[in-house]
């Protein structure tokens, strides 16, 4: 079960590079244009304004927290749409009659979506240059961060894409869970600065962890200490990864 | 002979229906082996299990001694499944499609296997073409070379004569039957009984989720004491009818031609009534049990509720 055939599994990581790039204006351009909108439309709206609680530019503050965003959707989006089409036209009997090992469709899915995530999350980077200048503190972490951000949602999206039944049902991870998660968890906003039992709440939030240690490689300064925001994100990541490969270990609603 | 595929007691339900139960067979190497039924009868439940679509509730299947949920990454390469839908990946031409198919079975550079492939089901000059671009018939015979890239020494035919013209199918079996000649153990789904006749060596004959029956395609077919004697005479037949009581007969081509059936034991007081009855004989036609006859009558087809 949790063997790797080098040749097996490489040639999933490339069905899944290869059927997002063939769709590549709506998987990695369309993605692009929301989050450059958002870059515009705060930079502008917000040009003089300091995030008090970090003493730094409005702009500088929410550039981790867009690039997380777009991270985080194209991650989820690339491995839900993968297994609900796989199973809509009825190629995953391909991988079900094909000698793959159960971690093996994990990873291969895994890796498919984190390739799609990190390429849109660079180039979102990228764009984000022109907006702040560019200056990351610790750029390693910001990858490590980055690359388990991405793990996490691509194993949600495999989680999804078996569930789901239609392409309909996906959206409904994203509008009930995936958007409001991102837009609570301090994407646009410090939680230090929320009055009350609102900050508490946040630490209920995965994605709070996320952007706040995402932010924490950008800026240098964090909500909530990094190593602890990376000890939960990890876990999530290995929980995740575990409950995947069960999933298609037991054929969840791919095996009658 | 080895034994390619061995089922034991295998069961499946779908909630209270019944798929599958306690289905035996043992199906040998270089077998050319049919598995036949009604719809319903549990075959293509049979071959999921099989290939790891389905999940059977219990029982034990080895493929060429291996189980095959113990040790799936060896009996999986060993089997090579035409699945009865046609399905393919949108993102590959149809060269693309067997190179990742290959990748999947763990061969890197498959590229003379998948010539000799191309070739052999007349795809060549398709290669680089999407299969949404495929006729019907060239589908199928993607499907069919899909499951051949990795040379599999079992090659499991679910159906794949549906829908595919006369000639492509003549084609398509001349293959497989070399396929078989090469020591390849041949599975064979299909409800074109004359297909199978043609064929196997060996047939289960399935029916509501069980094995009604297991032997040589002779066996089977000798099992139905029935001969159909045609006889097209020169004149009207109407004085012989009331001589054959006895016997079903139909009257055809304006009362000039009588068709009738009888039990081999019978066949001499047949011959001995026509010798009696004066009229010139034209031509004579006798006719055994085919394979469908076998499977009216052991297959709910033939039961009273039909």
């Amino acid at each position: 079960m949790l063997t790797i055939n080098k040749i097996t599994f490489s040639s999933l990581v490339k069905r899944e590079i290869f059927r997002f790039s063939k769709v590549a204006i709506q998987t990695i351009f369309a993605p692009l244009i929301s989050t450059g909108l958002y870059l515009i439309i705060f930079s502008y709206s917000f040009q003089n304004r300091e995030v008090t609680e970090y003493g730094i530019p409005y702009i500088n503050f929410i550039v981790p927290g867009l690039i997380l965003m777009s991270l985080i959707q194209n991650s989820f989006a690339n491995t839900s749409s993968s297994l609900i089409g796989a199973k809509y036209n009825g190629i995953i009997i391909d991988f079900l009659l094909a000698p793959f090992s159960y971690i093996e469709l994990s990873l291969g899915f895994m890796i498919g979506g984190i390739i799609r995530g990190m390429l849109v999350g660079s180039v979102t980077y990228l764009i984000s240059i022109f907006f702040y200048g560019g200056s990351i503190a610790h750029p390693f972490l910001a990858v490590v961060f980055a690359l388990l951000v991405s793990a996490v949602f691509s194993l949600f999206g495999i989680i999804a894409g078996l569930w789901s039944e239609k392409f309909d049902h996906v959206s409904i991870f994203s509008n009930f869970f995936i958007t409001p998660l991102t837009f609570l968890s301090g994407v646009f906003y410090s939680v230090k600065g929320l009055p009350g039992i609102w900050g508490k709440l946040s630490l209920f939030n995965p994605v709070f962890y996320m952007v706040d240690a995402v932010r924490y490689a950008f800026v240098g300064q964090s909500d909530i200490s990094p190593t602890f925001s990376a000890l939960i994100i990890s876990a999530f990541a290995v929980a995740l990864l575990f409950l995947v490969t069960y999933l298609f270990k037991i054929g969840y609603k791919i095996k009658s | 002979m080895q034994t390619a595929i061995k089922f034991e007691n295998v069961n499946k339900s779908y909630g209270k229906l019944q798929a599958l139960a306690e289905i035996n067979l043992n199906i040998k190497q270089g077998e050319f082996f049919g598995l036949l039924g009604p719809n319903g009868a549990g075959k293509s439940t049979l071959i999921g299990i099989l290939g790891g679509l389905v999940n059977k509730d219990s029982g034990q299947i080895t493929v060429l001694d291996k189980d095959i949920i113990a040790n799936y990454r060896e009996t999986k390469k060993s089997l090579g499944i035409v699945p009865q839908e046609i399905t393919f990946d949108p993102y590959f031409t149809v060269r693309e499609t067997l190179a990742i198919q290959s990748g999947y079975f763990g061969i890197k550079d498959n590229s003379d296997k998948i010539d000799e492939l191309l070739q052999a089901l007349s795809l060549e000059d398709k290669a680089d073409i999407g299969p949404r671009q495929l006729s019907g018939g060239m589908k199928r015979r993607l499907l069919i070379a899909k499951a051949l890239v990795h040379d599999p020494e079992i090659i499991v035919l679910d159906e794949p004569t549906a829908g595919v013209d006369v000639e492509l199918r003549n084609s398509l079996w001349e293959y497989v039957l070399q396929l078989n000649e090469q020591g390849k153990t041949i599975i064979l789904t299909t409800h074109y009984l004359e297909e199978a006749e043609a064929l196997c060596d060996r047939i289960a004959i399935l029916d509501q989720g069980r094995v009604v029956k297991v032997d040589s395609k002779e066996n089977l077919i000798n099992s139905i004491d029935k001969k159909v004697v045609q006889i097209k005479f020169a004149t009207q037949t109407s004085q012989l009818e009331s001589r054959l009581a006895d016997f079903d007969f139909k009257i055809a081509a304006a009362g000039k031609e009588i068709e009738i059936e009888t039990a081999k034991a019978d066949l001499n007081k047949l011959l001995k009534i026509v010798n009696k009855f004066e009229a010139e004989v034209v031509d004579i036609n006798i006719e055994s049990a085919k394979l469908e006859d076998v499977f009216i009558k052991l297959t709910n087809l033939g039961g009273a509720d039909n």
